[in-house]
């Protein structure tokens, strides 16, 4: 049985912008899926669908197998959100936060106060439980916030950006964190992430989103995959240089699509080990000045550039 | 319903101003305007004049205290942990129960605060005892109707402001056009039926009526409880109504 499985999901807001746009998704259960997409690619109206805060336009979304528009008393109860903003309450103690969720969750007194003790000690909360609320750092709120959402051992935890704005030593520690919680009680993650890095590293699956559609989505590897042998790196001696073949480049009927930033230029094509002859003997030709010129395994953030430059979605439809 | 009543009677308990500035102007008026006007009414045959406001007064800061209820939603919608709360497998009615049920029990402390102080004033209750008790409901019914309209209209402004506004331009005319000041019995005309209209004309008489008669018009009593009851309700649902619109049900 799927975490989440979403089919054709649209999201139109009485304004007239359409956030999803007949989304497929599907999420298995006890992996970390992220969804990576730039600003206004929908993953916060596909989260809120999600954890029953928005309707869906139309489509149907089923969480652990039953319908969420249908049973929303069901998903609430399986599920845990952390949003974009902290959601602690300042005038409560970190002890009465966590007493306020277990009881939202409808957890018996005992069982909450155990699971309280270990989260504390699993999130490492015990030197802050002694300070009030309001005067926790922004990464303390974040693991309050992470350790008050799992007292209820949601199925699903959902995280909506949960390392914005953290420093590089808070974000690994919060990796470490989700990786705990997935090891430890087998929770389905599906978070919503800028960071290139931070998918490639956390997740089991990525899919990557644009305009509220899915342009891609699989393991990190598989998406290497899907594009290996497919790009060519050229490093040229200068920029102007890198410029003009740039636009040369482009006009290459087997090009799909070329980016230039600076000196290096990275080409797309179907056939990166044909093409890259034909490519090798223009520059040639032309008496290029370049340093190298190279078949590239692309980075996750080739994949994702690559897909927002121009991508279609997992229907073929071209988004650009 | 009795942990988010909780949670927000620790907000209040920690944000004491709140308390204060709610009751501060019903006190002024009960304190100072009853003592001036009191003065100048002398003779005209009201008796004690803070007796016959205070009934006025007493309705006035469940207005007050209800309309804070839908302030401290404004705080909590602006934080993350409203969120939190709707996404919760919580009864809708729940919510909202709990939240306006704070606004009631702020509203009894602060009326009672303000009969202790007309009692202290030489007040007293010529139905005794009893009509002491039908006061409990008469305000607490009151509350619950305007804490539950103030929670629905929190829920359906889209900020402080507008709502701080809406809320000034309700409550002052609701309690000017009321027989909180003066009686209503020598008026005629439209002023005279948009009085008798207002639903707390008749709870303020009922109040007054408790106050200064010895018998106890029990018809009158739960005549207007019925009536309460029936505004309650209709806020009540409003207010589930506007929450139930935000999430999917």
């Amino acid at each position: 049985m799927l975490a989440v499985d979403a089919k054709k999901v649209v999201k139109k807001y009485s304004n007239g912008v359409i956030a999803l746009d007949g989304l497929d998704l599907e999420v298995k259960r006890g992996e970390i899926f992220s969804l990576l997409g730039p600003n206004g690619a929908g993953k916060s109206s596909l989260i809120n669908i999600l954890t029953t805060f928005y309707k869906p336009t139309s489509g149907r979304v089923s969480i652990l197998g039953r319908d969420l528009c249908a049973e929303p008393g069901f998903v609430r109860s399986h599920i845990a959100c952390v949003a974009q903003n902290v959601s602690i309450d300042n005038h409560l103690s970190l002890i009465e936060n966590m007493i306020f969720q277990s009881r939202l969750y409808k957890v018996d007194t005992q069982t909450a106060s155990q699971r309280i003790k270990s989260l504390i000690e699993s999130f490492e909360l015990e030197q802050y439980m002694k300070y009030p609320v309001a005067s926790y750092s922004g990464g303390i709120k974040r693991r309050l916030d992470i350790a008050m959402n799992m007292v209820s051992h949601p199925d699903i935890l959902f995280l909506d950006e949960p390392t914005v704005g953290m420093d590089v030593e808070s974000r690994k520690s919060m990796w470490n964190m989700l990786f705990k919680i997935k090891k430890e009680y087998g929770t389905t993650i599906l978070l919503t992430t800028h960071y290139i890095e931070e998918a490639d590293q956390l997740s089991d699956t990525v899919c990557i989103m644009k305009k509220g559609r899915v342009l891609v989505q699989g393991t990190a590897e598989e998406l290497r995959k899907f594009t290996r042998q497919n790009l060519i790196r050229v490093i040229f001696s200068k920029p102007d240089e890198a410029k003009k073949y740039a636009a040369e480049f482009e006009k290459m009927n087997f090009v799909n699509f070329c980016d230039r930033n600076r000196n290096t230029v990275t080409i797309t094509t179907n056939d990166a080990g044909r093409d890259f002859k034909s490519i090798n003997r223009h520059l040639l030709t032309g008496n290029a000045e370049f340093d190298s010129l190279e078949i590239v395994n692309p980075s996750l953030e080739d994949i994702f550039m690559s897909h927002m430059n121009c991508g279609k979605d997992m229907k073929g439809k071209s988004i650009c | 319903m009795l942990n988010i009543l909780w949670r927000n009677m620790k907000w209040r308990y920690q944000n004491p101003l709140t308390v204060i500035f709610t009751i501060l102007q019903p006190l002024i008026w009960l304190l100072l305007y009853s003592t001036v006007a009191g003065q100048a009414l002398n003779g005209m045959g009201y008796g004690n004049y803070m007796a016959f406001v205070l009934p006025g007064i007493m309705i006035l800061v469940t207005f007050s205290a209800c309309g804070s209820g839908g302030f401290i939603n404004f705080i909590m919608k602006s934080n993350g942990s409203f969120y939190r709360i709707l996404i919760a497998p919580l009864s809708r009615y729940s919510i909202v129960f709990g939240q306006i049920l704070e606004s009631v029990i702020l509203s009894m402390i602060e009326a009672s605060i303000l009969f202790l102080i007309g009692i202290f004033f030489s007040v007293t209750v010529a139905s005794g005892f009893a009509g002491i008790l039908l006061m409990i409901p008469l305000i607490f019914l009151t509350a619950f109707s305007m804490s539950g309209l103030s929670y629905a209209l929190s829920l359906l402004l889209p900020n402080m402001m507008i709502y701080e506004t809406i809320m000034n331009a309700v409550v002052l005319p609701v309690f000017f056009l009321s027989s909180a000041l003066f009686p209503v019995d020598n008026l005629s005309g439209v002023l005279k039926t948009v009085i008798l209209l207002n639903p707390f004309t008749h709870v303020i008489n009922m109040l007054r009526e408790l106050i200064f008669n010895q018998d106890v018009n029990l018809t009158g009593v739960f005549g207007v409880i019925l009536l309460l009851s029936l505004l309650g309700t209709v806020c009540f649902f409003f207010a589930v109504h506007r929450l139930k619109m935000l999430t999917v049900q």
